[in-house]
């Protein structure tokens, strides 16, 4: 059964639309583990839903999580 | 591509790389250039990934691209995140790769650089990316669980908790093992003193900028932490160079030891924002831009390889760097970058969160093993471009060198004194005699690639400036560890005593946490000033106590692997985890036993208590007593992994055996959403 998911929404698409340095600088927020509360509306409005978080609700819970995480040796 | 073409493209790779092994494996006395060894690696390693890696994905796992990962079914745009596979490889690389890949191979390489390179290129091919893979598509296809709990769930309660003890203790020796590297790093050098205090007032101010004045803004507080960084590195120079001002940041190892206890304990307490996710941010550009760096200086400059393919202290088992033979303890000593237990937590952490179609676990969790194990081999090629002098001693305790002097002599292992002081003068250091730890040999190594790679763009040399660039790398990301460690450990120690205490629990209420994060804290603290005291420098019996813990983490993960295995019904693939799994206890239970029984007072913790009994040495009672400490550790991490291992065995007999019923505990199958391009 197929559902309906943020891609079938379109949400690469927008991705592909958005200008080089705001893509590029999606990439690096991923790679590090950096907060990105635009990518998080985007989310929300393509799963039909209205934000749970504000930014600064967001940031707090993202860095909260990232202090239970481990590192390597 | 056309077969006959792909048939010969393959081939080629494989003779180059046996042609490349060839040339380390028969030089003798003449000197082998790193081009050979890097090119044995990345043969070695696209073999492995294109064909085993394959089998693993295809035959042994049965990756689905069709199934939904829990990164589609749990989407909440927050933990749960469909990734690019390119972009979440550098997450998890970012959060693999750490100092013991740099350390490791440093420390090996006075067997001489052949045995660490075949141990880091074989053994990451058939044990480390296999362990990481497996443990990524269990989690995968457990909604992301932990491996904590996979034990729980696929074995037993008691391989549950027995997988929960064995993190705790390993993250107690790591964290004073990874202290005692920084420590002796920055013991009466006030230029890498003041540079890595500077990062403090730095992470808070880049914390402040992107929770309170600028939230999230991530990048723009990087950017002005970097910048700040690099004239913190700059100022060092001239704090160094001013007596007065230096004498304020010149400091014994046992007042960098309170000052790392301090900081450890502040960490912990602190909210995460202030000072342990800019650090992170911080150390995750560094580590990642160093590394491609470096291996780029490599490429430019391809050093000669100054040591011996192999050195007579493998089969001696004296080595000064710290004792034993090349088998069991070569296994032990490179951990990271060949098979590392501690990369099952990550790879049952966020990354399992974040993969978007099954079969990109595959370049992630296999493929990011390989690089981290390539960097190991840029730390092998480091250490090994050095002088075998300067490198014996730079890690060896004066103590210990007068013991090694003759073996060291007869290989002509000889630096003078005058040598030495001139390159700790150019590399702006008061001495480098006895810099034990890996750290300073690698720094020498990496300052002395980097300095050939821009001189030879005409630039300077700046030996300097990038040897104490290569200390605020390493200590920068070791500190991140520390900080994540200590805070990991607390939470650990806090659930445990929750269910005494429920209050306990509470990771809010602040007596409980700074109760448990002061235990956290006196425990590696201990390990830590014990080491820093130790006549024969601490990475002796430290580093290899941290090295048994680790791999048996990953005798751990291994366990689970093949459990699962045997329950999905592939047992008869289920040599691919039991082959690492035999060899990694055989080599660490070896060690282990070593460690504590043998005769020879340098290598076995009884033995060196005996020889101290009823000595004249004033510290003689301390020294017996952390002997017989460290025997108490090893012996646990002995018990506490064979428990696991019985258990795991009768659970495989019971299910093989059809005495039992195999029960997966698979989330059900979801078609995915997304194209699959099938």
């Amino acid at each position: 059964m197929r559902r309906e998911t943020e891609r079938d929404a379109g949400c690469e698409m927008r991705d592909g639309a958005l200008p080089f340095p705001t893509r590029l600088a999606r990439v690096v927020r991923r790679i590090i583990g950096a907060p990105d509360y635009d990518a998080y509306l985007e989310h929300c409005r393509a799963a039909g839903h209205a934000p749970q978080f504000t930014e600064w609700q967001y940031v707090e819970q993202f860095f909260e999580a990232k202090g239970k995480g481990v590192r390597c040796c | 591509m056309q077969p006959l073409a792909s048939v010969l493209l393959w081939s080629g790779i494989s003779i180059l790389g046996a042609a490349a092994f060839a040339v380390l494996a028969l030089s003798r006395g003449e000197t082998v250039n790193a081009a050979w060894l890097l090119t044995a690696a990345v043969c070695t390693y696209a073999v492995g990934y294109r064909f085993y890696s394959k089998f693993l994905a295809t035959r042994v796992f049965g990756l689905d691209d069709r199934r939904a990962t829990p990164a589609e079914r749990f989407n909440n745009g927050r933990d749960f995140v469909p990734t690019n596979k390119w972009v979440l490889y550098g997450h998890h690389f970012a959060a693999i790769a750490g100092a013991g890949p740099l350390v490791g191979p440093v420390l090996a390489a006075q067997f001489g650089f052949l045995p660490g390179t075949l141990w880091l290129v074989i053994g990451v091919v058939l044990g480390g990316a296999v362990q990481d893979f497996t443990i990524l598509v269990c989690s995968l296809r457990r909604d992301g669980k932990s491996l904590g709990q996979m034990a729980k769930e696929e074995i037993n309660k008691t391989a549950g908790i027995t997988g929960m003890l064995a993190v705790l203790f390993i993250m107690v020796i790591l964290l004073a093992v990874l202290a005692l590297i920084v420590v002796n790093a920055l013991r009466d050098s006030p230029w890498g003193l003041f540079t890595i205090a500077c990062t403090i007032p730095i992470a808070l101010l880049m914390g402040w900028w992107m929770k309170v004045w600028r939230p999230g803004r991530v990048g723009e507080a990087s950017a002005v932490g970097a910048v700040l960084l690099v004239g913190a590195l700059v100022a060092g120079g001239w704090v160094s160079s001013e007596p007065a001002v230096a004498a304020w940041f010149r400091h014994s190892g046992l007042n960098i030891t309170w000052m790392m206890i301090a900081y450890g304990f502040i960490a912990s307490v602190l909210p995460v924002w202030m000072l342990l996710c800019p650090r992170d941010y911080l150390s995750t550009f560094l580590k990642i831009s160093t590394v491609l760096v470096l291996g780029v200086a490599i490429l430019v400059i391809l050093p000669p390889l100054r040591m011996p393919a192999l050195t007579s202290f493998a089969s001696l088992g004296e080595g000064p760097v710290f004792a034993g033979k090349l088998f069991p303890f070569a296994f032990i000593t490179i951990a990271c970058g060949a098979i590392s237990g501690f990369h099952s937590l990550v790879a049952s952490g966020t990354t399992p969160k974040m993969i978007q179609r099954e079969g990109d676990a595959r370049v992630i969790g296999y493929g990011g093993m390989l690089m981290e194990s390539f960097v190991g081999v840029m730390a092998m090629i480091a250490a090994c471009t050095l002088d075998p002098g300067v490198y014996f001693a730079m890690n060896t305790t004066p103590a210990a060198l007068a013991q090694a002097s003759t073996v060291l002599n007869q290989a002509g292992f000889v630096v003078t004194p005058e040598t030495m002081q001139a390159l700790a003068a150019q590399m702006g250091e008061h001495t480098l005699i006895a810099r034990t730890g890996g750290a300073p040999s690698l720094a020498v190594g990496m300052a002395q690639i980097f300095a050939g790679a821009s001189s030879a763009f005409g630039g300077r040399t700046l030996d300097a400036l990038w040897y104490h660039f290569a200390i605020m790398f390493e200590a920068l990301f070791i500190l991140t560890t520390i900080d994540t460690g200590t805070r990991v450990g607390r939470f650990m120690l806090q659930e445990i005593a929750g269910h005494v205490w429920p209050r306990f629990a509470e990771t809010s209420w602040y007596p409980g946490v700074i109760a448990s994060s002061a235990a956290v804290v006196a425990a590696w603290g201990y390990f830590l000033y014990q080491g820093v005291v130790d006549p024969l420098g601490g990475i002796n019996s430290l580093w290899p106590l941290f090295g048994i813990s680790n791999q048996l983490l990953a005798a751990v993960a291994l366990c689970v692997g093949t459990t699962i295995l045997i329950k999905m019904g592939r047992a008869r693939f289920a040599w691919v985890t039991t082959a690492p799994l035999a060899w990694i206890v055989t080599v660490t239970m070896t060690a282990g036993w070593q460690k504590v029984f043998s005769a020879d007072p340098r290598l076995g913790f009884l033995a060196h208590a005996a020889s101290l009994a009823g000595s004249a040495n004033p510290d003689a009672v301390r020294l017996i007593f952390n002997d017989r400490l460290n025997t108490f550790v090893a012996l646990l991490f002995m018990t506490v992994v064979t428990v696991l291992i019985l258990t795991s065995v009768r659970e495989w007999w019971l299910v093989l055996s059809r005495r039992k019923t195999a029960i997966v505990h698979e989330a059900p199958y979801v078609e995915t959403g997304y194209a699959t391009g099938d």
